[in-house]
């Protein structure tokens, strides 16, 4: 939910609750003030008959008025108290019925009892509460639009800031060379949280950047202690007089340099795809690719005596040569790598997706097989970095990498 | 035949002479910038082989000397870098071909001997060997006047190997040649035997002398008198 619906709906459900109660008070405490001016009328009514009957020794003549009405009902004797109470009578004047205030006394003339019932309408204390009911609502309906277009307007501009503040991380990533600025603005909040996420930001950044920095730097300070003494190497093997210890111990260590070498090109492709210097695109045939790499890999195939079946469509895609080629190259290997002798590999290309599925018999951690160095079972073969460079490239190409097992295969799928 | 090394690194320096050098090369040293400048600017060579990161300047601004000298040596470039502006930028500027470090000299000494023969050689693009007469441009190899049919592996070996004749090749050097390093060792290994053993046959059957000798855990040597 966003701010502002949750601010505006506890916002109008506060509202809503303060005008009913407000409204059902200022119903009931009017309605009192207007019965109890009613009562006050009514009394004058009464000490009016009163004042007459003492001074005419009878009683007053019934006029028809309006709201009003007068009975005497002659009784016994006085058996009960002054009392006001509600009644419904016909209005003598609309001929309707009306609900009456009405104040019940006794009085005596000249020794005869009558009970004297006066009686007013409260249609006109109803009406004044109808139109008092009716503002009351037009009110809690103004106030609530109002509230809600300051909400909607104000409210979103004094947020602007902050929107502005997401909207710029969102589109910044570490690995691109500019610091992160945010737009300045001039609420003290929205300062400060700049400030903070710059500060962090920039120093994420620039840890990233030495990080890269590093690794590059190491990868290539490497490649000329490596060269020599690859080149030595391929020297002292020109001597004739070695002994088998020797050739043995020399051929040891020329393949561990193999893999020093090829663990340096590795990481060095890394930092070179995260620094964008594959930036060349072109128009590739993916199937002809697919169908040359099988060619260029149909030795190691054949030493598994692997089975290759594939349903390839006419895709063309617009990538970087050398990363496609790198790409297709790390799938497809990895596919014969970890397969079993005798077993399967299964490409499908379609527009959509490129799979390369291979024979296997254990599932592998997701969540790790597309980390650096990550191994499944260790050994001396792999670097661990096969997957890795693969996922960079698909990343950096936009394509979704990902991995899947049925039992039986391994999937690799390339979204493209 | 006079070779031009540049290169800082005086190690690498050293193992490139002494390989190219028993080769029929002369080989000859530079180790800056204007070292470079000033030998290229008095003699001309079959080849440069040039590094890229010199103290003193860049292994670009020479190739842009060469040119603007009108000279006409072939450049191979080693750099560290391997990068792919790198590349395109020397390629650009006139270099011949490129090699990352850290190369084998087998490979090294394949490239230059490459280079030499696209510059200087023209109009024939046959090596001959005693019996053996490679055609670059066809890439067949005819022995003793019969045409033998190879793989492209089998011929890209056998050109790998009369370019380092006489030289032991390590199996690590002849698998990243042929297969680049798309390949883990073990398996390579299988492979480049297999190769070998049937390059080997071909040339016998076609009465060829023997001249590939396995160096036993080592690799191979095309011995040639």
């Amino acid at each position: 939910m966003k701010l502002f619906a949750k601010y505006n709906r506890i916002n109008l459900f506060a509202t809503v609750i303060i005008f009913l109660l407000s409204a059902v008070a200022f119903y009931f405490s009017l309605q009192y003030v207007l019965i109890s001016q009613l009562d006050d009328s009514l009394e004058t009514e009464k000490s009016e008959i009163e004042k007459y009957v003492a001074e005419h020794k009878a009683l007053p003549e019934i006029f028809a008025i309006k709201d009003q009405q007068i009975a005497y009902t002659p009784v016994e004797q006085i058996d009960f108290k002054k009392h006001f109470n509600y009644v419904t009578l016909v209005d003598t004047v609309e001929k309707d019925k009306e609900v009456f205030r009405q104040l019940t006394f006794g009085i005596n003339v000249q020794g005869k009892y009558y009970k004297v019932e006066v009686s007013k309408s409260i249609e006109g204390t109803d009406d004044i509460i109808k139109s008092i009911a009716i503002i009351t609502f037009i009110t809690i309906l103004l106030i609530l639009s109002v509230s809600f277009f300051i909400n909607r307007f104000i409210l979103k501009k004094i947020w602007k800031p902050f929107y502005a503040t997401l909207h710029t991380i969102n589109n910044f990533e570490l690995n691109q060379q500019n610091p992160i600025v945010f737009q300045p603005n001039n609420i003290e909040e929205f300062t400060s949280l700049n400030q903070t996420l710059e500060k962090s930001i920039n120093k994420a950044q620039q840890d990233f950047n030495s990080l890269k920095q590093f690794t590059e730097n190491a990868s290539h300070e490497l490649q000329t202690p490596l060269a020599i003494i690859r080149t030595k190497f391929d020297l002292l093997i020109q001597a004739e007089t070695l002994t088998q210890q020797q050739i043995e111990a020399l051929q040891s260590a020329n393949d561990a340099l193999q893999r020093l070498s090829n663990l340096n090109k590795s990481l060095l492709l890394l930092t070179k795809i995260e620094n964008k210097q594959f930036e060349e695109k072109v128009t590739i045939n993916l199937k002809e690719l697919i169908e040359n790499k099988l060619i260029q890999l149909s030795e190691l195939i054949q030493n598994k005596n692997i089975h290759v079946t594939y349903s390839l469509e006419e895709i063309t895609i617009n990538m970087n040569s050398d990363l496609a080629e790198i790409l297709l190259n790390n799938l497809l290997v990895n596919a014969i790598k970890h397969n079993v002798p005798n077993g399967e590999i299964i490409i499908n290309l379609s527009a959509t997706q490129l799979q390369i599925a291979n024979t296997a018999q254990k599932i592998l951690d997701s969540n790790k097989i597309f980390t650096r160095f990550y191994k499944a079972e260790q050994s001396a073969q792999s670097n661990g970095l096969g997957l890795s460079i693969a996922k960079q490239i698909c990343d950096a190409a936009g394509y979704g990498l990902s991995y899947s097992f049925n039992g039986d295969y391994h999937y690799f799928t390339v979204r493209l | 035949m006079k070779v031009l090394i540049i290169e800082d690194e005086k190690e690498l320096l050293n193992s490139i002479c002494s390989y190219l050098g028993n080769d029929n090369f002369i080989c000859e040293t530079a180790t800056d910038f204007h070292a470079a400048i000033e030998k290229i600017s008095l003699y001309d060579y079959a080849c440069i082989v040039l590094d890229i990161t010199l103290p003193g300047g860049s292994g670009l601004e020479i190739l842009k000397e060469l040119k603007k000298q009108h000279k006409a040596d072939g450049v191979l470039i080693i750099s560290a870098k391997n990068s792919l502006e790198d590349k395109v930028e020397g390629l650009k500027a006139g270099a011949d071909d490129y090699l990352t470090k850290p190369f084998h000299l087998p490979e090294l000494s394949a490239r230059v001997a490459s280079i030499i023969r696209r510059k200087y050689f023209n109009g024939s693009d046959t090596i001959t060997l005693n019996e053996i007469a490679l055609n670059i441009s066809s890439k067949t190899v005819e022995v003793n006047n019969v045409l033998i049919e190879l793989t492209r592996k089998e011929y890209e070996l056998l050109l790998y190997f009369i370019s380092n004749k006489n030289k032991v090749i390590s199996k690590n050097a002849i698998a990243e040649h042929l297969w680049g390093d798309n390949m883990d060792l073990a398996d390579s290994y299988d492979f480049i035997y297999t190769h070998i053993k049937n390059l080997r046959k071909k040339l016998l059957n076609a009465g060829c002398s023997d001249y590939i000798k396995s160096v036993y855990g080592m690799g191979y040597k095309f011995s040639i008198n």
